[in-house]
């Protein structure tokens, strides 16, 4: 009985501690809405590039504003239409989107403005709270902005303590934070993310996240045979080619047809396959190291571990053993 | 026959271990570019310039594989084609589309050349990445912001 109050009052403390921690650099951050706009959002918001709603044509505005801060807030973390996730630049955090909000609603007009510019300070206080807890703690302000793109849940947190769900994989981010591409050169940052690219493809887990061989079916996307000629249509073989593998695998089915729809019969014959049954060898070994299959699996094209993608017809006396382990 | 057998199942043994091998890699990979994305640096790091990065996914929704691998020539293997600014303001390689016609014209260094330097010629996230040449120079680097 007599530690729950001193628990409660250091527990208030604690919170009052964060409140303020968090207030003050709230307030270091809220100035920042103007320069940060400058940076970032400037090209589209003040040109109106893109159908972007220019910084102070209230007009345009009004409309949005009416949806409310939040809404607002959610479509710049989130991107809308054209416009990428935080606006393209995801170092961006939560508090400098909330700062940009207010700012370019304060812009917006002279009637809402007193009020809707205290507004994103008022909604972010509580909001806020929650994430300062949540990811400031676990990473330092630069590990934070990687994982926005992929889950705005911060991501290492829940399942960390179980070795044997595997952890979100990062993966689709814009280029300048993908540790590829140069963050300091300027082109990078014009480059498109390749989530604005995949909204609309068939997913997939591995790879790209995008089933390619879907997606093509699907007509989502039309990848051109010619370069010249968009109406040359490819030359499709449908001709699948089983192998018998050795071991409890299943055989493998190779369709010609998936292949032929993206690739040339000069591509593979005789190069890299001979065109005669059962003169080529094949093991995973030579997969996994670049060889046959591996030009382009485990590179390219779907990854070497969809094993059943490939390995996808069973044995016929192997059904029963098989569908045990 | 037994023999055979048995090799298979060495062989299938060996291909197992390599995978795990693999499994066990891949969270040490810490560039978090695209399946795909080729880096080409056979002369950029000489001559001054970023290594270009080649986005495959970008291309293959726009083009299928054989435009350019059987039309224009272009090689199986990454840093495998010699490619450089003459041949491509010649109308080769690269040059065939991104002449300002198909798309966009060679002038705009810095949407190809974004690589960051010092990074060697590879596929990123491929297998032959991870199990024979492991892009060492840039993983150790990056091991201290990601943590």
């Amino acid at each position: 009985m007599k530690t729950t109050p001193m628990l409660r009052t250091t527990l208030i403390l604690t919170t009052a501690l964060f409140a303020a921690l968090f207030s003050s650099s709230y307030a270091a951050d809220a100035p920042n809405g103007k320069a940060l706009f400058d940076k970032t959002c400037a090209p589209c918001h003040l040109t109106g590039a893109a159908g972007a709603p220019k910084l102070g044509d209230s007009a345009a505005w009004a409309p949005r504003i009416k949806t409310g801060v939040a809404a607002l807030f959610t479509s710049a973390t989130k991107g809308k239409g054209v416009m990428p996730p935080r606006g393209g630049n995801a170092a961006l955090t939560d508090d400098e989107i909330r700062a940009i909000v207010g700012y370019m609603v304060a812009q917006a007009g002279p009637a809402p403005k007193a009020e809707k510019a205290d507004k994103p300070a008022v909604t972010a206080a509580p909001a806020a709270k929650a994430e300062a807890a949540a990811p400031k703690p676990v990473a330092a302000a630069a590990a934070a902005p990687a994982v926005a793109p992929v889950a705005a849940i911060p991501a290492s947190g829940v399942n960390t303590f179980n070795r044997l769900m595997k952890p979100e994989l990062k993966g689709n981010l814009p280029p300048p934070e993908d540790g590829a591409h140069d963050p300091v050169n300027d082109g990078t940052h014009s480059l498109q993310p390749p989530l604005t690219a995949f909204s609309t493809l068939s997913k997939s887990n591995t790879g790209n996240r995008v089933d390619w061989v879907k997606s093509l079916d699907e007509q989502s996307i039309k990848p051109r045979s010619d370069r010249n000629d968009p109406s040359v249509a490819p030359m499709v073989m449908d001709l699948n080619i089983i192998r018998e593998v050795k071991g409890s695998m299943p055989d493998v089915v190779y369709p010609h047809k998936q292949h032929t729809q993206w690739l040339d019969c000069s591509n593979c014959h005789p190069a890299i396959f001979v065109p005669q049954k059962g003169a080529n060898q094949i093991s995973m070994a030579s997969i996994l190291l670049g060889q046959k299959c591996g030009v382009c699996h485990g590179k390219v094209a779907f990854p070497v571990s969809e094993c059943r993608r490939c390995h996808s017809k069973s044995k016929p006396g192997a059904a029963a053993p098989e569908a045990k382990p | 026959m037994l023999t055979l057998m048995k090799s298979g199942a060495l062989l299938h043994k060996g291909a197992l271990v390599l995978l795990l091998l693999l499994a066990s890699l891949a969270p040490m990979r810490l560039a978090h570019a695209e399946y795909g994305d080729v880096i080409i640096n056979n002369y950029a790091d000489a001559a001054g310039m970023r290594p270009a990065v080649f986005p495959h996914w970008f291309h293959r929704i726009r083009f299928a594989c054989k435009v350019c691998h059987a039309d224009l020539g272009f090689k199986f293997k990454a840093g495998g084609n010699e490619i450089n600014m003459v041949k491509i303001i010649d109308g080769q390689y690269c040059g065939a589309c991104h002449n300002g016609n198909i798309a966009w014209s060679v002038e705009n260094c810095d949407l190809c050349h974004t690589g960051k330097s010092g990074t060697p010629t590879q596929v990123h996230g491929s297998t032959v990445n991870s199990l024979v040449a492991p892009a060492g120079t840039a993983a150790p680097a990056q091991m201290q912001p990601a943590k």
